[in-house]
């Protein structure tokens, strides 16, 4: 151990409740800055891959004027030629065709302005997979009195069940999940409580003429599979449409706005519905990640082989609102963050300041003995890295384990809370964000705190005259 | 032979009101071996007079020359490395480094001058035991007494072979058998490795001990007194 690292080690130890203390306020900052981060940026990611891998896709090729006036009239038409074209450019992992549009939907009294995504249900496998969101669970009233009759399941169980009456889940997972079942319960009642609530579903075949709908708005329309549904909307160029479609199957959008107002059928028969045989609206381009330089060099590459007349966007230009809503909620989330760390840095440097206070006398010794400032400085500049960087470890390491339970097991809100969030239309889960460049970031927090906590006593030493420091 | 040439050096401290003249156009010689005291009552300039010497505060004029070194030539770096390696200081109230042991801070000096580690040890096991503490090498200084840590400050200014030690009331915080103590240890390492020791001190027993004693008063050097060896601390 060289004598910089012993002195300053052991000068740490010569106040230990204050250094304790100090290291303290790094921890918490670095706890709670990294906690919050994960599950803001946790938040947002499940926000942007719900949108991306429910909808738009990384890219989308589209008519130039659809943006702005999302009209069948703005389709165009493609063929597989140009989905080859686009699937041989770097990064993209698929290009499906969509053709979507807006109608009317009744069922009996029920009617809902309804939003159409017809699919190339082959094709959609490589995109959504919508047969993934099939609704396979639903904790109906009947399931939940069939239970309560079988006396199977003790009362903390029946109350989670019915806490959770009226909703539909696509995998047993999610089930587990919502219901927020414990490990014990899960293992022995989960197995039960499937059989109870599960549904029969389908979904649209190749050349199907019906129709899979979202699951809040099945419970709007009061339609279940083999219910017919009358469509009735404008086709193109103004062409009236209306048809009767058969319910096949019920899927669940981890979206809640999507979730209430979504119909699928394929691409075929919506064209014959809309009358525009050959076209599509939008064809949704996946790629293999979602960073500025893999989206741009494909757009690019991509923009010079589309139709005139229509041009590629990016998730984000198509979703200008959802991305402006992201970035300011994560800037205040920053300006939070920085208000902590603004308050423990200054707890930081009131040790600092009593630390020269108290130490002056001793400075002016070393340097009359012939300690050269440069070396005390490094002396100084060592106590406070390691006051830094004790706080920065077990802040890191007290948050990794929870950021790896809650990124594994996201939060469920449930409650008014949950309710606001569905109302915004996020999906009301907080899953963690797993560790990234915001996790490293708070290292190099600490590090400028400590750094400019340390231009203090810096200062104070380089301006040290032995002689004043000596009288103490 | 000649290692410390004081000329015509004055310190003026110009306060806004207050004007003081605390070294008066001093000029001295000391010689190898010296075991010299400087006396005098309080604000005479004995202490101010030591700094200067010392390297830690600057003449208002005049020149010290240590070992045919000017200090008025030397940046401030060089002159932190030149007390490193040419004076060695004791301080009224100890200073030694309180999260060291005994043998750390003696051995400090050494590392600062990046002496080889097995030199080091040798040395500093040697000071330590010509100081009689040899067997308190592990402790902390809040372990040891004042007189403990004064002997301590002692090996620790002899540790880098030093051309002279400053010495600035050595004894004032120690008791009367501690005192005796340090000063039979300096006096010792004076006269058998020539090590050459200027004090300020009010203490008559230092005084006493003293082969040359230089007496000041407001701030002028009004006797320079050469005594004979045989003295010894009362």
């Amino acid at each position: 151990m060289n004598d910089i690292f012993k002195i300053a080690w052991r000068n740490l130890w010569r106040n230990r409740r204050r250094t304790m203390i100090t290291s303290a306020s790094v921890f918490f900052a670095v706890f709670f800055a990294t906690i919050m981060r994960s599950y803001q940026l946790g938040t947002y990611d499940q926000m942007i891959t719900n949108l991306i891998e429910s909808y738009t896709g990384h890219l989308q090729i589209q008519h130039k004027e659809y943006q702005d006036n999302p009209m069948i009239d703005y389709s165009f038409g493609y063929d597989d030629t140009l989905i080859s074209a686009v699937s041989r450019i770097k990064n993209v992992v698929s290009a499906t065709p969509h053709l979507e549009s807006f109608a009317l939907a009744s069922n009996g009294p029920q009617t809902k302005p309804v939003a159409i995504v017809a699919i190339d249900p082959l094709k959609e496998r490589m995109f959504s997979n919508p047969e993934n969101k099939l609704v396979k669970y639903r904790i109906s009233e009947s399931a939940v009195a069939a239970m309560e009759k079988s006396g199977l399941f003790p009362s903390e169980v029946m109350k989670k069940v019915r806490e959770n009456a009226g909703r539909a889940y696509s995998s047993d997972a999610r089930l587990e999940l919502e219901t927020g079942l414990t490990g014990s319960e899960a293992l022995k009642y989960l197995p039960e409580i499937l059989r109870y609530c599960k549904t029969e579903n389908g979904f649209l075949g190749e050349h199907d003429d019906g129709v899979v709908i979202s699951d809040r708005l099945a419970g709007y329309l009061k339609a279940g599979i083999g219910d017919t549904l009358v469509l009735l909307g404008q086709g193109y160029q103004g062409a009236s449409a209306a048809g009767l479609f058969p319910v096949r199957g019920i899927i669940k959008m981890p979206s809640p706005e999507i979730d209430s107002r979504l119909i699928m059928m394929t691409i075929e028969k919506a064209q014959e519905f809309l009358d525009c045989p050959g076209k599509i609206t939008t064809l949704a381009i996946s790629l293999t990640g979602r960073s500025d330089r893999v989206m741009n060099q494909a757009k690019k590459e991509i923009a010079a082989i589309i139709p005139d007349g229509t041009t590629v966007k990016t998730w984000i230009e198509l979703n200008p609102i959802l991305y402006q809503q992201i970035q300011g909620d994560s800037q205040s989330g920053m300006l939070m963050l920085g208000l902590l760390y603004f308050i423990i840095f200054f707890g930081i440097f009131g040790t600092v300041l009593m630390m020269v206070a108290e130490r002056r006398k001793e400075f002016g010794v070393l340097v009359s003995i012939g300690m050269q400032k440069s070396r005390l400085k490094r002396i100084i500049l060592t106590e406070m890295s390691l006051l830094g960087v004790f706080g920065l470890a077990g802040g890191m390491a007290a948050a990794s384990p929870l950021i790896m339970y809650f990124y594994y097991n996201p939060i469920v809100l449930k409650g008014n809370l949950g309710k606001m969030m569905e109302d915004y239309g996020w999906d009301a889960v907080m899953p963690a964000a797993w560790f990234g460049p915001y996790f490293y970031w708070q290292a190099v927090i600490v590090a400028l705190m400590v750094i400019i906590a340390s231009l203090y006593p810096m200062r104070k030493i380089k301006k040290l005259k032995e002689i004043e420091a000596l009288r103490g | 032979m000649k290692i410390l040439e004081l000329r015509n050096v004055n310190k003026i401290y110009d306060g806004s009101e207050v004007h003081v003249h605390a070294v008066n156009n001093i000029s001295l010689d000391f010689e190898e071996g010296e075991f010299a005291a400087v006396v005098g009552p309080s604000g005479s300039g004995k202490t101010t007079l030591l700094n200067l010497i010392g390297g830690l505060d600057i003449p208002t004029s005049g020149t010290i020359i240590i070992d045919g070194t000017d200090l008025s030539l030397l940046k401030p770096s060089q002159l932190i490395d030149f007390r490193l390696r040419n004076i060695g200081f004791v301080f009224q109230s100890y200073n030694l480094i309180p999260v060291l042991t005994a043998k750390e801070n003696v051995d400090f000096i050494m590392s600062l001058q990046k002496w080889p580690a097995e030199k080091r040890d040798a040395r500093t096991m040697e000071l330590l035991t010509a100081v009689g503490l040899a067997e308190r090498v592990n402790s902390r200084p809040a372990k040891l007494s004042g007189g403990q840590q004064q002997r301590v400050a002692v090996a620790r200014a002899l540790a880098s072979k030093p051309k002279f030690i400053l010495a600035d009331e050595p004894t004032a915080n120690l008791d009367s058998k501690a005192a005796a103590t340090l000063l039979e240890i300096m006096e010792k390492l004076n006269l058998e490795e020539k090590i050459t020791f200027i004090f300020s001190t009010h203490d008559p027993r230092v005084v006493n001990m003293a082969r040359r004693v230089i007496t000041l008063l407001d701030g002028k050097v009004v006797s320079d007194e050469i005594r004979k060896k045989e003295n010894k601390p009362a």
